[in-house]
């Protein structure tokens, strides 16, 4: 069956995990030995059971209580399935958090609705992480309601106050639902906390089921291949890639870029078999009817006549997630390129709001930027081709961030 | 346990072992005969239109049980595999943590030094152990095969990692995405063989396949591919309730694959 990505995000301590650990044990997903193993280790270190560590394996987590790398985990509910990415909440761990939330489809935020808790800077950075990654439907569960009594005056305190900001980074209102849980005592979430009677929405596992079966995606119907590189054939070498979007049969003309080639498909693989045609998500290899000139890997094939054209300079938003100087790398699609960057506009993550740039630390900012990279490549606007137009950015060796482009 | 789409788990695989080989220089796959790397080599095969084209690396400690001697020269044969058969030592004072961790991972690593290899592609999965969900895609390890579990690079969308130090490699999982049962659809589906220690004798078979010290039968009456799917459709026990050293104690895992083991 189709397993629906989600992933947490929040504030650390907010009960990201708490909260899957429970999904795992109500919905019977948990084996009996692994929730024994995370009470006996719950006993072992003089605490009270904790769901949380079905998913903080590590020796650290659970000590530390806290999560330090992304894990997942899969859920059954009803005629769905979820796939749950837990992420650290903690700042420094935003790397890690990042490469979770990546993989997702929709989000699952947590905010704490306990006395001095409540919406945090992280919780804000969260969102317009996910928006910057390309997920536009969130679900917020306001946690820990039973330690403040079940009060519906601040759930809906926390509601107005989130809403306004998620409008603000441009998540449409009807893509945003507010479920008031407590993930430990595991109210409103398969079920209906009696506790709760004021709350007249659907418990949180509903509410996700209905964001997946609202979902429609449209496939873009135009041809993009992205090469990975070759392999040896009989008849010389063939290209293999993967492709994006489209579908493409034996015998049609192509466009190759950066390259600016055409060619004809003279012949085509798809799972090690001759084929006539492939479509979007398959992996294909095939024979041109001519050499390319250049090393193929991050290269692109569209049809014949497509307009598309490469280029050295990209405009982008970015997230930094480390100080940086000029000179950065960009991972793009299996390529190292250097560049340079010029940074137009800062993005506070936390408002929303875009201000002159200023010397000092960018860490934990986005800004608008400008990159001159040292060859031509094959991008396309990140609402266009999510695929084509998103990179990493790295400086030396160390993880910097991520782009989108625009 | 949730059945997953085999037709795009099968295109991710294919992609990332694609992806080892256009992005190493060395590549090489730990093949122990079991369900698991058996499948991957089966995703080798698609991947490079039939023909693996990385040598299979087992790590003998001369105790797997016969059967598995007998597949492996069986498969070796059928699939022209490129086989490199490592021996390991083995004492009989060691089991478990020892017995894995040092035997195995040792023999490994000076395989790895002699011939330089800089991926090593591992069939493990992130349903088996709470562990292993922490795990990458790509994931490196230094010369002494130190997995830095605390601080593991980033890895978004297919950017997988490609910063080594000079004598180091990478692991690359490309099953980390398959449940079990998923890998048991697969077999079914592309008839991959299968070694006959996973079928049901007098009642028993094995579910997880290690050596004839550490592994013990579970009760089943699994007698093919299909009796094994409905089974694990239904079972509440995990899958490697056979294997000694996961059961020592806490935290076994974390600290054997620390240290570089599989």
């Amino acid at each position: 069956m189709k397993i629906n990505k989600v992933t947490l995000l929040g504030h650390k301590d907010h009960g990201k995990s708490t909260l899957i650990g429970n999904m795992l044990i109500t919905s019977g997903a948990a084996s009996e030995q692994r929730i024994n193993e995370a009470k006996k280790t719950s006993r072992k270190l003089g605490r009270r059971f904790e769901p949380g560590y079905i998913l903080d394996s590590f020796e650290e987590e659970r000590q530390g209580e806290m999560t330090i790398d992304t894990t997942r985990a899969q859920v059954k509910y009803r005629d769905v399935a979820f796939e749950f990415i837990d992420v650290p909440g903690h700042e420094e761990l935003i790397k890690n958090m990042i490469s979770g939330a990546s993989y997702a489809s929709f989000a699952l935020l947590i905010v704490s609705a306990k006395a001095d808790e409540g919406i945090r800077p992280q919780t804000k950075r969260h969102i317009f992480l996910a928006k910057m990654l390309g997920i536009d439907r969130i679900i917020v569960a306001v946690n820990k309601m039973d330690t403040i009594g079940y009060d519906e005056k601040e759930f809906e305190r926390i509601k107005g106050e989130l809403g306004e900001f998620l409008g603000g980074v441009g998540i449409r209102n009807d893509n945003v639902y507010f479920v008031p849980i407590s993930a430990y005592n595991a109210e409103n979430l398969s079920a209906k906390s009696p506790n709760m009677k004021w709350y007249k929405g659907k418990p949180l596992l509903d509410v996700m089921r209905t964001v997946v079966k609202s979902n429609e995606e449209v496939e873009d119907p135009h041809l993009r291949i992205l090469l990975q590189g070759t392999i040896p054939h009989e008849t010389g070498s063939m290209l293999i890639g993967n492709v994006l979007s489209g579908s493409i049969r034996s015998g049609q003309r192509i466009m190759i870029l950066p390259e600016g080639a055409n060619a004809t498909v003279k012949d085509l693989f798809v799972k090690g078999s001759r084929t006539k045609s492939a479509s979007t998500g398959e992996n294909v290899a095939m024979l041109l009817d001519k050499p390319i000139s250049r090393e193929p890997r991050g290269s692109v094939i569209y049809s014949e006549g497509s307009r598309q054209r490469p280029s050295d300079e990209i405009k982008a938003t970015v997230f930094l997630t480390k100080e940086i100087g000029e000179k950065i790398t960009v991972r793009f699609n299996g390529s190292n390129l250097q560049g340079k960057i010029a940074i137009n506009s800062l993005i506070d993550t936390t408002t929303g709001s875009r201000e002159a740039p200023k010397s000092g630390n960018y860490a934990l900012n986005a800004a608008d930027v400008n990159i001159k990279l040292g060859k031509k490549i094959q991008a396309e606007p990140f609402t266009d081709s999510r695929e084509l137009g998103r990179f990493v950015l790295y400086e030396g060796s160390k993880f910097a961030g991520i782009g989108i482009i625009k | 346990m949730i059945q997953q789409d085999i037709n795009e788990l099968e295109e991710r695989s294919i992609f990332i072992i694609r992806e080892a080989k256009s992005k190493f220089k060395n590549v090489a796959a730990l093949w122990s005969m079991g369900k698991d790397s058996t499948t991957m080599i089966a995703l080798a095969r698609k991947a490079f239109l039939g023909k693996v084209p990385f040598p299979v690396i087992h790590i003998d400690n001369g105790i797997d049980f016969p059967e598995t001697y007998k597949f492996r020269a069986e498969l070796a044969k059928k699939w022209n595999l490129d086989l490199i058969v490592v021996e390991s030592e083995i004492k009989p004072e060691m089991s478990g943590f020892a017995c894995c961790g040092a035997n195995k991972t040792v023999a490994l690593k000076k395989l790895m030094e002699e011939r330089g290899f800089d991926a090593l592609i591992v069939s493990i999965r992130r349903d088996e152990h709470g562990i292993r969900a922490k795990e990458r895609y790509v994931s490196p390890r230094d010369r002494n095969f130190k997995w830095s579990y605390k601080d593991q690079p980033a890895e978004l969308w297919n950017d997988y990692s490609s910063s080594l130090d000079s004598k180091g490699h990478v692991r690359v999982h490309p099953l980390l995405d398959f449940n079990e049962i998923d890998i048991w659809n697969y077999i079914k589906k592309e008839k991959v063989p299968i070694n006959p220690l996973y079928f049901s004798r007098n009642g028993m078979r094995y579910r997880s396949l290690g050596c004839t010290h550490c592994t013990t039968a579970i009760k089943s009456n699994a007698r093919n591919v299909d009796d094994i799917i409905k089974e694990l459709g239904t079972t509440t026990t995990e899958e490697r309730a056979g294997r000694d050293q996961d059961k020592e104690k806490e935290y076994v895992m974390q600290k054997l694959r620390s240290l570089g083991y599989m």
